[in-house]
């Protein structure tokens, strides 16, 4: 237990651990210091000059981000001096701001758009033109505009502390300093830089591929978890018109922190691709049929009846409630073998300033759940090939969520049963006797077990085009009508499900795992019962 | 350089008090041109003067100026903190400091090329232009201003034949102001390179470039 210090800020009695800044106590009470520079992953300069407090018996007005808390200190956020502080700082911060929030992306969420309008001047009292400085592009996916920056340096001091790549520095002095690279150099070949977008408190840095796409408030924030590789970053999806429009990180001290790789940043638009399988199809004698779900998984199951034994190919980018349900009724048909194949990186690509955190190489989300559940990864690094034992297999077999991209038409041409769970047509499921469209995860609520076996929830955050519904919700209907017990009727039924028959995830409920995750084997449950 | 017969050479120490020359003052290592090694250890850390005649295809850290370096390093707990008298020493040699040089330190140093342009930026005595050989800088600040630097200022580019922060078509001269020199005693004062010329009034300013022109500084 480290030593405690008691102090009074606005009134209000706090006990924080020795060290404690002042404006890390205030945030635990729920008072915010308006700051710039200040970022809880990087160091502090003290230099935005707006967390300036007053504390009693201090000379001056204190930096709140690098003061520390004292025992019996008298801390005030809202006084007189603070806010008069803070109001003439503000000005300062707009003597050559261009004001032009109606075509900036960060309006609606700029700090210095809420603290102005909060705390602020109501009018302008310069007379002098403004310094201009116009745009400047960074290269990789960063633009900058110089007249909207505070000059905090969060953006320099990320990269040169937690990238470790120090490309970004202050040029100039006084009134014409101005963010810049190595003259032409740019951002290019650092794999991180996204992050300067999400850390600058106002829109001096913003995302080409997110330039004026959607206004701030039109955005939804559905927390979920990045499919990019096996590190499992909590992420936010910002959605619009049932489109990701961006993904940006969400904190997790835990897993990322407060950061994300620039190739999970991007990696979102397979999620808004459209053209997507929207009703199962029952397909015999060379005619498809659409049908409803409940028509459809009945004649599945009636042709289930003795078609021998199940070869399965699974999907490391399924959540573990899919995998979990598709061992049950793989083990309700007679048992058989269920493989998944999964891409794999050459390099790690590491965030030196956060040594737990990296690229990884394993590329999909889950291996971690699909080799819990029992089934066994084949093929080669860019996940093709090694599915020679299941294409020509002659008793039933079931896909769920691999796209056969690189399997021909024949693929499956001797199953008794052909079952493909996909969410878009391929050429290998043209022997298919079922096609059942199945939603991302995107569309439905589940959970990934990331490499170090820590299991995160996603939630919903798009509708599922047509007649598509989460794999596990088909996949458990027919392991129920096959050998017993309930459907699951929601994720979290499903897995229950999972902990029942796959003792990895025994002893961890839904909650436990919350927006921030359990570690599998971990025997503590928040929970209490 | 005492011989030249202006009334104060500008050298720290005389006031025409007393019968020093230069080289007693300043010490033998420091007089006349500064051997390639930089001379004396503790004159190493004082304000680089430009070479009058500059190279600016020289390589930058090689032969007697990589010597240079090392001394400047042995001097510092770190490479970065050896940034500034590097930087000079990068100036001293090609006249200016270029975004090439500026990488060319940032490799001597293990320095990102980007801090070293902050640095190299920030500080306003760094030319990050190519400038005559020699660079004229005339104190426009009170006193000077007071006793008439707007003239000299004008007497030096109608000799020179340049604008203001340009360089002379013979390569000689870039006539730029400066503010406050601290020789506020002695005006007008002008610095050209790292030397003083105090009490400088309009008609003598041919007769300085044209001893710069001959005599090299």
């Amino acid at each position: 237990m480290p030593e405690m210090v008691t102090l009074t800020i606005d009134g209000h009695e706090v006990s924080v651990p020795k060290g404690t800044t002042i404006l890390e106590a205030a945030k635990s009470i729920g008072t915010e210091v308006p700051h710039y520079c200040y970022h809880p992953g990087m160091s502090s300069p003290a230099m935005c000059r707006l967390c300036l407090v007053e504390v009693e018996g201090a000379p001056k007005p204190m930096p709140g981000c690098v003061t520390t808390v004292m025992d019996g200190q008298v801390v005030h956020t809202q006084s007189e001096q603070a806010l008069k502080n803070r109001r003439g700082v503000l000005e300062f911060y707009l003597v050559n701001h261009p004001l032009d929030c109606p075509i900036c992306d960060m309006s609606g969420e700029c700090n210095l758009q809420d603290y102005v309008h909060a705390e602020g001047r109501e009018h302008g009292r310069g007379r002098e033109p403004k310094r201009i400085f116009g745009r400047d592009d960074f290269g990789g996916d960063v633009l900058f505009y110089g007249d909207r920056c505070v000059m905090c340096t969060r953006c320099v001091r990320f990269m040169s502390e937690v990238e470790q790549d120090h490309r970004l520095t202050v040029v100039e002095r006084g009134n014409r300093s101005v963010i810049d690279t190595f003259y032409e150099e740019g951002l290019d070949g650092t794999y991180w830089h996204g992050n300067i977008v999400d850390i600058c408190p106002v829109g001096a840095l913003v995302s080409k591929e997110f330039l004026h796409k959607a206004r701030a408030w039109d955005l939804t924030h559905t927390p979920s978890v990045c499919t990019g590789c096996a590190q499992g970053c909590n992420i936010d999806l910002h959605t619009r018109d049932n489109l990701v429009q961006r993904v940006k990180p969400r904190e997790n001290l835990d897993v990322n922190a407060w950061w994300i790789c620039d190739y999970g940043r991007h990696g979102y638009e397979w999620m808004n691709r459209g053209d997507r399988l929207e009703a199962p199809v029952m397909r015999s004698a060379g005619a498809s049929q659409a049908m409803a779900w409940g028509d459809a998984l009945r004649a599945l199951l009636a042709k289930a009846d003795g078609a021998g034994p199940v070869k399965a190919i699974a999907s490391a980018k399924s959540s573990n409630e899919d995998l979990g349900a598709l061992k049950r009724l793989v083990d309700a048909l007679g048992g058989g073998d269920i493989v998944y194949r999964s891409a794999r990186a050459d390099d790690e690509v590491p965030l030196k300033g956060f040594p737990t955190l990296a690229r990884r190489t394993d590329l999909t989300p889950n291996a971690t759940g699909a080799d819990l559940v029992g089934a066994s990864r084949v093929g080669d690094d860019d996940a093709t090939g090694g599915l020679d034992a299941v294409s020509g297999h002659d008793g039933i077999v079931i896909v769920l969520n691999d796209d056969l991209s690189d399997q021909g038409e024949d693929f499956g041409a001797n199953a008794s049963l052909f079952v493909y769970m996909g969410t878009h047509a391929s050429a290998g499921a043209t022997h298919a006797d079922f096609v059942l469209p199945i939603s991302t995860h995107a569309e439905g609520e589940g959970s990934f077990t990331n490499l170090e076996r820590r299991v995160q929830r996603f939630a919903k955050a798009m509708d599922a085009p047509g007649m598509a519904r989460p794999a596990w919700l088909v996949l458990g209907a027919l392991a129920a009508e096959t050998g017993g017990g309930d459907a699951p009727r929601s994720a979290a039924d499903a897995f229950a499900a999972l902990g029942r028959s796959v003792s990895a995830f025994a002893g961890i409920t839904w909650e436990d795992v919350g927006t921030r995750g359990a570690l599998l084997n971990e025997s503590v449950s928040v929970t209490g019962d | 350089m005492s011989d030249i017969p202006f009334k104060n050479p500008g050298w720290a120490g005389n006031t025409g008090e007393f019968e020093l020359s230069e080289e007693e003052v300043r010490g033998a290592d420091f007089v006349g041109d500064r051997p390639a090694d930089g001379g004396h250890a503790s004159g190493a850390g004082t304000m680089p003067y430009m070479l009058a005649h500059k190279e600016p295809e020289a390589p930058l850290f090689d032969g007697a100026y990589k010597d240079r370096l090392e001394k400047i390093l042995s001097r510092y707990p770190t490479k970065q903190a050896a940034l500034l008298p590097a930087l000079g020493l990068a100036q001293e040699i090609r006249g200016h400091v270029s975004p090439a040089s500026m990488d060319e330190v940032a490799d001597a140093l293990e320095l990102s090329s980007a801090y070293v342009r902050g640095v190299a930026t920030f500080y306003t005595m760094y030319n990050k232009r190519p400038v005559g050989r020699h660079l004229v800088q005339v104190c426009t600040n009170i006193s000077c201003n007071l006793a008439g630097a707007d003239e000299v200022v004008d007497a030096f580019l109608k000799y020179t034949d340049t604008e203001l922060g340009e360089t002379s078509e013979d390569g000689n001269f870039t006539v730029i102001e400066a503010e406050c020199l601290a020789a506020c005693g002695f005006p007008t004062c002008v610095q050209i390179n790292s030397r003083y010329f105090e009490n400088v009034t309009p008609t003598e300013v041919p007769k300085i470039c044209e001893h710069l022109k001959a005599e090299g500084e």
